[in-house]
């Protein structure tokens, strides 16, 4: 009777859930398994090996800076007086609530031929014409780092507030200095945050459409970018399913992978 | 390797609040001394100047001479035992009390093996591998205590370090503590709010207040001859009772408040002032045919005495009377002072 | 009094601070820069591209779009989003673990993957109005904040108060909004409120599900940014940062700003 109540209750979430979601993308990615020659169009072509590449390499180097500078930050975050934790904490849930669209073409103006970069280097005198620094790889992976770097502070906030003060006071009484703490307490505790964090700005980097498509464009084609361009532009949507196929397949093992490094890292583990 | 430590003159803020009133106190080379007191007494904040992680506004902390003062925390070289162990959860017990002894540069095999003689005398050698996760809270509390002597510190601070364990713990760890520390002859400090647990352990007792140290003295004055009412009331004297000697004849005194009177002999009390106060026991009224007037109140049976609320022209007070002469509530009766349970105040 | 922070540490967080504010400040710079191009600083101040939005017909169209699709999907997810979350509490013992799993998926999965996928049912299978499409969309992103969300508010919640009320005579259905829902209000603001966030600020799956006539603002901005580079994208960006700074204010006042720190 019980057990009852709960499915119906259950019952219109998990119905849209299988017929809007599970159907559609299981439909999509055995759509891809039934004729394989998707996938040798994919990897035969030098161009999309490219952009997979590129995807990676872009989503990992952004996953290392947020983690540092977010880590490094969230720490300063925890450790503050309450009245200035909870203003910085409202300053990085602000940029996080605002948008991606909004966050990335902010880039544009930052970056662009009339952007306050330029501006600022022909002020400076150090250039009389401006440069193209818009369309690179690094311009995409700037905003994506700035794009994920108050998630990584958020998430890692809650962590560190967690490593009561009394541990890092032991450790100091026990003659480790500033640095020495940190490495030895504060960083091993705060290992299962970094993973979640890591996980988070990865797939989100992984699988991000906006930020490369304003800030790389054509160029700096992703894979988020290259689906969009296969199902919409070239409207080859075998091709599109490959990509997206193989965007869960990498999100997929990223997840995996992570728990598996979570559990073998995780220092309170016996 | 024992040193004494001297407070100087010690004033702290916390904002703008003085938590900390010029305080001085002087713990001798290898002794044990509590600070004592209600929470926000300001013994804590004593103990976390002494460590360094407070700073203060005005004063001194030495150390067997050396000043400490402006000393970053890490190198103070204190031992400490946290209310909370404060156990590294992601080291093991080995670890936890190796920490000092890497923190020091010891080489791997040398603090291998002093990690495993401290945790012998602990009696935790057979969990060194285990995580602090895994450990009840009196193998806890003997990590903590391993990983702060391990480092063979100068001075050992406890900061309440047995409120989180049940009564019988609580009595075998606070006799633990003691045995090593003698064994040592470690100066330490130790901060608690239970009175019978800091005069049980203690060398010496400072019992504070606001910011104060109200008397600095071992257990047997502090219980015998407190020094103020504040002490007095602290050390179980709940009948303060405020007095004018009237009449004295040799070492006879006739003391009387609000018309009752009292007879005090010098002999018991030593010299007493014209003006006292006198602070007895529940144990130092008895119930008797003379004294101060009194009609009995709520009656309590103690075991090997009777203690009633009674009512006097003093107000309410608290008097005893042996098993052998119960009263019934409501009589009216005197109440007499027993010497060898009360004492003489100077008035406020 | 907590440990101290080594200054040269704490200058990082400032600079850090600093790039986190730095381009949103730049854009409102840039809005009101009485320049054709976007540049910064701005030259001039005119609040004439704020006027501009209004002026054309498809930021009107799609602002209005956007914020119906937000509302309905929100409303949709929460009023299926609630039950799920209260049998998954409720009847935790009776329902199999995966069951949770399930509700969490939407996040797992690539948001443009989901939308690329939707585009293929709606046009291989179903029959549905971009619109409906759209809301089905977003209806299904923006599920698991409700479910997560409201989940935690029902963990703490103490089912045996729920209970004394039915023994004390109060029907089931009457009980859960008598006295179940007030005691998660909390959960289901800041759910209502994650969930509207969510959908007005999606791309990833809008991109595939918009179509002739019907768009969401990210979209449209997308598509104006490509053509024009003139200030309407920042002072449209302008208001969708006050957006934020209004549902922050609602939080505030509703929930207390430390909620946000969760």
């Amino acid at each position: 009777m019980r057990r009852l109540a709960g499915w119906m209750l259950s019952l219109p979430a998990l119905a849209l859930v299988v017929l809007a979601l599970i159907l559609p993308v299981g439909a999509t990615i055995v759509a891809t398994l039934l004729d394989t020659a998707g996938y040798g169009a994919f990897f035969g072509s030098g161009f999309r090996r490219t952009v997979l590449w590129r995807t990676l390499e872009i989503a990992s180097i952004t996953t290392l800076i947020s983690l540092v500078v977010g880590f490094l930050t969230a720490f300063v975050v925890s450790r503050a007086p309450p009245r200035w934790r909870s203003v910085l904490i409202i300053a990085a849930v602000f940029p996080l609530l605002t948008g991606v669209v909004v966050r990335s073409f902010a880039w544009l103006i930052v970056l662009g031929k009339n952007g306050i970069v330029n501006n600022a280097l022909i002020w400076l005198g150090v250039t009389d014409t401006p440069f193209s620094m818009l369309y690179t790889q690094g311009s995409v992976i700037v905003a994506m780092v700035y794009l994920f770097v108050p998630l990584m502070i958020l998430t890692l906030v809650g962590v560190l507030e967690g490593i009561p003060d009394d541990l890092i006071q032991a450790s100091a009484s026990l003659g480790a200095g500033p640095a020495a703490t940190f490495r030895q307490v504060v960083f091993p505790l705060a290992v299962p945050g970094l993973i979640v964090g890591a996980v988070l700005v990865f797939t989100g980097s992984f699988t991000s459409y906006a930020t490369p498509q304003l800030l790389g464009g054509e160029r700096q084609m992703v894979m988020g970018t290259l689906l969009h361009q296969r199902a919409m532009v070239a409207f080859d949507w075998d091709g599109a399913a490959v990509v997206a196929t193989i965007m869960v397949v990498v999100t997929i093992l990223v997840v995996l992978g992570m728990t598996r490094v979570a559990k073998r890292l995780n220092p309170m583990a016996t | 390797m024992t040193q004494a430590l001297t407070l100087k003159n010690l004033t702290a803020h916390y904002g703008t609040t003085k938590v900390l009133d010029d305080l001085s106190l002087e713990v001798p080379a290898g002794e044990l001394v509590s600070l004592l007191g209600a929470s926000g007494c300001g013994k804590t904040t004593t103990l976390r100047l002494v460590a360094g992680f407070l700073e203060p506004t005005s004063g001194s902390i030495t150390l067997g001479g050396k000043d400490l003062t402006r000393l970053p925390a890490h190198k103070r070289d204190i031992g400490l035992v946290f209310q909370s162990y404060a156990l590294f959860p992601h080291l093991s017990v080995a670890d936890n009390v190796g920490f000092g002894l890497k923190q020091r540069g010891v080489g791997a095999a040398d603090r291998a093996k002093r990690v495993t003689a401290m945790l012998e005398r602990v009696g935790l050698a057979h969990l060194a591998d285990r995580l602090p996760g895994a450990l009840s809270g009196g193998q806890r509390q003997r990590v903590a205590l391993a990983r702060a002597l391990v480092i063979e510190p100068p001075l050992l601070m406890f900061d309440e370090p047995l409120s989180n364990l049940d009564a019988r713990l609580r009595l075998e760890m606070r006799a633990e503590i003691r045995t090593l520390q003698r064994a040592n002859g470690t100066t330490s400090v130790f901060v608690t709010h239970d009175q019978e647990e800091a005069f049980s352990i203690s060398d010496r007792v400072a019992i504070m207040h606001a910011g104060q140290i109200m008397q600095y003295d071992t257990p047997e004055v502090l219980y015998q001859r407190p020094a103020n009412e504040f002490v007095a009331r602290f050390v179980g004297y709940d009948n303060l009772i405020p007095m004018q000697v009237a009449a004295r004849d040799g070492a006879r005194v006739t003391a009387a408040a609000q018309g009752a009177e009292l007879i005090l002999s010098q002999d018991d009390f030593g010299a007493i002032p014209d003006c006292f106060v006198l602070a007895a026991r529940p144990e130092g009224l008895l119930v008797s045919d003379q004294g101060i007037p009194a009609r009995l109140g709520l009656r309590t049976y103690l075991g090997r005495s009777y203690q009633y609320v009674c009512e006097t022209p003093l107000g309410s007070l608290l008097a005893t009377s042996p098993l052998s002469d119960v009263r019934e509530p409501g009589s009216a009766v005197h109440l007499a002072p027993n010497p060898a349970q009360c004492c003489i105040l100077p008035a406020a | 009094m907590r440990s101290t922070v080594p200054l040269p540490l704490t200058l990082f967080a400032v600079l850090v601070y600093l790039f986190l504010m730095g381009p949103l400040v730049i854009v409102i710079g840039a809005a009101l820069s009485d320049t054709s191009y976007l540049t910064f600083p701005p030259q001039g101040l005119t609040l004439r591209w704020f006027e501009k939005i209004f002026e054309m017909a498809a930021f009107r169209r799609t602002i209005v779009t956007s914020i119906q699709i937000a509302f309905l999907a929100t409303a949709i997810a929460l009023v299926i989003g609630i039950p799920a979350a209260y049998a998954l509490n409720r009847f935790r013992i009776q329902l199999p673990g995966w069951l949770s799993t399930i509700f969490v998926l939407p996040v797992l999965v690539p948001e443009i993957v989901l939308g690329f996928a939707l585009l293929r049912s709606v046009a291989t299978s179903w029959e549905l109005p971009i619109f409906a499409t759209l809301l089905i969309g977003h209806t299904l992103i923006v599920l698991p904040y409700c479910v997560r969300v409201v989940s935690a508010s029902l963990a703490s919640f103490d089912f045996s108060v729920e209970e004394a009320a039915i023994s004390l005579g109060s029907p089931p259905l009457k009980t859960f909004f008598t006295v179940v829902l007030p005691n998660i209000k909390a959960g289901v603001i800041a759910a209502f409120i994650l969930a509207f966030i969510t959908s007005i600020n999606d791309v990833s799956v809008s991109l595939f599900l918009t179509g002739p006539g019907v768009s969401t603002l990210p979209i449209q901005i997308l598509a104006h940014v490509e053509q024009f580079f003139d200030p309407v994208i920042a002072s449209v960006s302008v208001l969708l940062m006050l957006l934020t700074v209004a549902v922050m204010a609602v939080v505030e006042r509703t929930l207390g700003l430390t909620f946000l720190a969760k």
